[in-house]
C-alpha cells in the first residue's frame, strides 16, 4: 500500500520502517494534473488532496494540521467515511509541549500504519532508514548550490519517493539573473517555470519550495534511541511558513540568498494560501530584495501574462545592474 | 423609565436618552447619548442600525463602544495591558486573575471598519502592509497596532497558534515581523481519543485525549508565567481559581440571558444586542466587574419583558440559529427586518460560554476549556453542538455567515450545512457578509427572505426545504 504524505516534515523513514511505501503527495503527477472546481476561498492544494484521497481509497493519505484548509479537508474526508486518512497534528511552535505533541503524533501514526497493514518497525530497520535518508539529504544539500534547478527538483522528488540520492546535473555560474523560488507546494506540472525563468534570462539558484532544498532540512542523528533521533531530527529542523514564529525560515534563507547571488525572489503560491501570500512583504523587508508573486494556476509559468511579468521582473533586475 | 420594547434609530435614541435622564436614570462613567460615538469616534455605522430602546441596551452599547477609551484610561491609571489574540476566551480569564492587568482582543478591531464605515482606512493601510482583501477583515488590527488611534499598544501580546485560522495566524506573524513581539502558545487540533486512550471530558460535551490536555496545560503554564512576569506577581492556583470563579459568574449570567431570550415564545431582546452581549464573554470588554453588571441589567430587562409579555418582535418571527459572527453589525438587523429572530448562536466561541470546571486544578480546567474551542476541533463537532442547540431552541432555519477571506469559512460551512440538513431537515443558507454590506443588501435580503419563507412554508407543511 502507498502512504501519501502531504508534508516533508513527516518522516518518510517512519513509513518505510513500517514496511510501507511512502509517496510525496505534493509531487504527485496525478494530483497536479487533476482539474479542480473551486468554490470561493478554497485552496487548490487542499482541494486536490481531498479529492485524491477520495479517488484513491486503496492508498492512505496523511494530512497535517499545519494548514487550516488541509485539516478541514481531512475532516471532510472523515465525514464522507474515508478510513485510510490520517491527520498528523504538526505543531507550529518549537516549545517542549509542541515537541511532545510531535512525538505522540509519530507514535499514533505508527499505530495507524500498522492498522493499514504495516509491520511494527524494529530498531535495526529504523536505523537503516534514518541513516540512508540522512545521507541522501546531506549529499543533496551539498550539491544543491551548483545544481541545475530542474535536475535538483527531480532528485529531491526521487529522494522523497525512496530516500535515495540520484544523479544531478550541475549548472556552472553565468551572468543570468539569480532568483530564489520560495513557497509551499510546487507540483511537477508547474516545473516548466524553471524553463520560463531561463527563457527570460534568469535561473533559479535556490529552490525554497516543498519540492526543493528547504524540504531537505531534517538532520539525521546517528546515536541513541532511533525513534527519538528521528523525531528530533525532524522536529528541530522544520523550516516553514506556518511556524510561529517563522524565524527559522528566515534564518535558513538569510545566508543562502547572498551566497547564491540571489537578486530577486519569486514567491510561488496557490489561491487561498494565506500562509505563504502573507510572507511577501516580510520577505521584501527582511532581505531588501524585490519579490514577484506568481500564483499557481492551470498554466502558470507558461501563460503569456505570467511570462510577461517574469520577463519584466528579470529585465528590471538586469537594469539595476 | 421602562417603555414598551421597540427598536429605535440612532436619532430616536437621542430623544429617548433625554427622557431617561429626565426620569432620573443614572448612567455609569462611560454613559451618555449614543450619538456622541458618531461625533467623537466617527462610528458612522450607528446611523444605519436599529437599537433596542431599553436602558439596559443603552448601557450595553456605551460599554461596548467605549472600550478603547476605557483601555487608554486604564493605561493612564497604571494598569498593564495585554493583547490576547485568537483563543477567544481563555487567556483573558488568566489575565484578569491578576490585579492591575487588563486583557483585550486586538482581533476586535475587525469591527472598526464596519463601525467607521471604512472611513478609518484601516483595511487600505493593512493592504499597504502586505495584507490585502484576500485576508479576513481582522487584518484591520495590523494598522491599528501601529497608528495607536484605536486601542493602546499592549505591553504583552499573546497569541494562540497551531490549529487556528491561517489568515489570522499569518496576520499575527506579519505583526511580529513589523516589530511587535508575540508570545505564541500552541493549541493542537482537538481529536477524539483513540480506543483505549486515556481521555478527558471537556466543556461542551466533548472528549479529548489526556495527552492533548496535558500539552495545553503546559502551554498555559508558560502563558501564566509570562503574565505573572508582566504583573510582577506570580499567577498561582489561588488567583487562577478566583479568576475562574469570577469568569464563571459572568458566563452564568450570559447563559441565563441566552436561555431566557432564545427559549422565549417571542424575542424579548433583538439579535444585535444579543450579538454584542455574547461578545462580552470573551474578554469582558476590558472590564470584568462592569461586564457582569451590564449583562445582569440586560438579563433583568429580558425577564421583566417576558413577565409582562412584551416582546421586541412579533411572535410569528421565524426562529433562526446563526453561525459565525458578522463583519457588518447591520446584518443582525436585517435578519429581523425580513421576519426572522435569533434563537441560538455559534459566534466561534461557544467554549467561552460554557462554565469552566471549578472542581479541577485551575490550569487543567482552563486547558480543557481552551481545547473545547469549536475552531480547533473538527467541523463535525461544531455541527453537533449547533444541531443540539437548534433542537433545544426549536430553530426553524440556520444562517451560516461567511467571513470574507477567513480560511475556515472556505470548507467548514458545507460540512455544517450538510450535517444540519441531514439531522434536522431545516433550511440552511450560507452567505458572505463584508464589513460594510450595503452593496450586498439586496442579495442578502433576498437570501434571508427566501430562508424565512422556506421555513414558514415548511412549518405549514407546504414544501420541503430546498435552499
Amino acid at each position: 500500500m502507498n502512504v501519501f504524505l502531504t508534508s516533508p516534515w513527516i518522516p518518510a523513514e517512519w513509513i518505510r520502517a513500517h514496511g510501507l511505501t511512502s509517496r510525496p503527495l505534493w509531487l504527485e503527477e496525478r494530483l497536479s494534473n487533476a482539474p479542480v472546481a473551486l468554490s470561493a476561498g478554497v485552496c487548490a492544494v487542499a482541494e486536490t488532496t481531498v479529492r485524491f484521497a477520495e479517488t484513491h481509497p486503496a492508498d492512505a493519505v496523511v494530512f497535517t494540521s499545519a494548514c487550516d484548509q488541509m485539516r478541514r479537508g481531512y475532516d471532510e474526508g472523515k465525514f464522507r467515511g474515508q478510513s485510510r486518512v490520517f491527520l498528523f497534528n504538526l505543531p507550529a511552535t518549537p516549545t517542549p509541549a509542541a515537541r511532545q505533541i510531535y512525538c505522540d503524533e509519530l507514535r499514533r501514526l505508527g499505530r495507524f500504519l500498522q492498522e493499514m497493514g504495516g509491520a511494527a518497525p524494529d530498531t535495526k530497520s529504523l536505523w537503516q532508514e534514518i541513516r540512508r535518508a540522512g545521507e541522501a539529504r546531506r549529499n543533496l544539500r551539498a550539491i544543491a548550490p551548483s545544481a541545475n534547478a530542474r535536475s535538483l527538483a527531480e532528485a529531491v522528488a526521487a529522494y522523497h519517493c525512496d530516500g535515495t540520492c540520484s544523479e544531478i546535473s550541475t549548472c556552472p555560474s553565468d551572468d543570468r539573473i539569480s532568483l530564489a523560488l520560495i513557497g509551499g507546494a510546487f507540483p511537477k506540472s508547474d516545473w516548466t517555470l524553471f524553463k520560463s525563468v531561463e527563457q527570460a534570462g534568469g535561473r533559479v539558484t535556490l529552490n525554497a519550495t516543498k519540492s526543493g532544498e528547504r524540504s531537505l532540512c531534517p538532520e539525521g542523528v546517528d546515536a541513541g534511541d532511533p525513534f527519538e533521533a528521528l523525531a528530533s531530527g525532524y522536529f528541530d529542523h522544520i523550516t516553514d511558513a506556518f511556524q510561529r514564529p517563522n524565524t527559522r525560515l528566515y534564518d535558513w534563507l538569510k545566508p543562502r540568498l547572498p551566497a547564491r547571488g540571489v537578486r530577486g525572489l519569486v514567491l510561488w503560491h496557490f489561491t487561498g494560501c494565506d500562509l505563504w501570500r502573507a510572507e511577501a512583504q516580510s520577505l521584501r523587508e527582511a532581505f531588501g530584495l524585490p519579490v514577484l508573486l506568481l500564483e499557481a494556476g492551470e498554466a502558470t509559468g507558461r501563460s503569456p501574462r505570467d511570462q510577461t511579468r517574469l520577463q519584466a521582473f528579470i529585465e528590471m533586475l538586469k537594469a539595476e545592474g | 423609565m421602562f417603555a414598551a420594547p421597540r427598536k429605535l434609530s440612532l436619532a430616536d435614541w437621542g430623544e429617548r436618552h433625554l427622557q431617561l435622564q429626565q426620569a432620573g436614570r443614572r448612567e455609569p462613567f462611560y454613559g451618555g447619548p449614543l450619538r456622541r460615538h458618531v461625533e467623537l469616534e466617527k462610528d458612522f455605522r450607528l446611523e444605519q442600525l436599529q437599537f433596542d430602546n431599553s436602558p439596559a441596551a443603552l448601557r450595553l452599547w456605551n460599554f461596548f463602544l467605549t472600550e478603547n477609551s476605557r483601555l487608554h484610561q486604564a493605561r493612564t491609571a497604571g494598569d498593564k495591558i495585554v493583547g490576547t489574540m485568537k483563543d477567544l476566551g481563555t487567556v483573558p480569564v488568566m489575565a484578569y486573575a491578576l490585579p492591575g492587568v487588563r486583557a483585550f482582543y486586538p482581533d476586535g478591531a475587525w469591527w472598526t471598519p464596519c463601525l467607521m464605515e471604512c472611513s478609518d482606512k484601516l483595511l487600505q493601510q493593512a493592504a499597504a502592509m502586505g495584507v490585502d482583501a484576500s485576508f479576513c477583515p481582522v487584518r484591520a488590527m495590523l494598522p491599528a497596532f501601529e497608528n495607536g488611534e484605536h486601542f493602546p499598544k499592549p505591553e504583552l501580546i499573546i497569541c494562540s497558534t497551531g490549529a487556528v485560522c491561517d489568515d489570522f495566524s499569518a496576520i499575527a506573524q506579519r505583526l511580529e515581523h513589523r516589530g511587535h513581539p508575540v508570545f505564541w502558545w500552541e493549541i493542537p487540533r482537538r481529536r477524539a481519543p483513540a480506543v483505549g486512550e486515556t481521555s478527558c471530558e471537556l466543556p461542551g460535551k466533548l472528549l479529548a485525549p489526556r495527552s492533548q490536555v496535558e500539552a495545553v496545560r503546559a502551554e498555559l503554564q508558560r502563558v501564566a508565567d509570562a503574565l505573572g512576569q508582566l504583573a510582577g506577581k506570580s499567577l498561582g492556583d489561588s488567583a487562577l481559581t478566583d479568576g475562574i470563579r469570577a469568569a464563571n459568574h459572568i458566563r452564568q449570567i450570559l447563559a441565563d440571558l441566552r436561555q431566557a431570550v432564545y427559549s422565549a415564545p417571542a424575542a424579548p431582546l433583538p439579535a444585535l444586542e444579543m450579538l454584542i452581549a455574547e461578545m462580552l464573554a470573551i474578554h469582558f470588554c476590558s472590564d470584568r466587574p462592569e461586564a457582569g453588571l451590564v449583562l445582569g441589567e440586560l438579563l433583568a430587562e429580558a425577564q421583566r419583558r417576558m413577565q409582562q409579555n412584551q416582546f421586541v418582535l412579533p411572535p410569528d418571527a421565524v426562529r433562526i440559529f446563526w453561525v459565525n459572527p458578522v463583519a457588518d453589525l447591520r446584518a443582525m438587523n436585517l435578519l429581523e427586518d425580513v421576519g426572522g429572530r435569533l434563537c441560538g448562536t455559534d459566534f466561534m466561541f461557544s467554549h467561552a460560554l460554557d462554565l469552566i470546571p471549578e472542581s479541577l486544578p485551575p490550569l487543567e480546567a482552563l486547558a480543557r476549556t481552551a481545547l473545547a474551542d469549536p475552531m480547533v476541533g473538527p467541523a463535525s463537532d461544531r455541527a453537533k453542538r449547533i444541531i443540539r442547540e437548534c433542537q433545544t431552541y426549536d430553530a426553524e432555519a440556520v444562517v451560516i455567515s461567511r467571513i470574507p477571506g477567513a480560511s475556515h469559512c472556505a470548507r467548514e460551512g458545507e460540512s455544517i450545512r450538510e450535517m444540519v440538513r441531514q439531522e434536522l431537515g431545516i433550511p440552511v443558507v450560507e452567505m458572505e457578509i463584508p464589513p460594510v454590506c450595503d452593496a450586498m443588501l439586496p442579495t442578502m435580503t433576498s437570501r434571508l427572505e427566501a430562508l424565512v419563507e422556506t421555513a414558514r412554508n415548511k412549518a405549514k407543511g407546504l414544501k420541503p426545504n430546498s435552499l
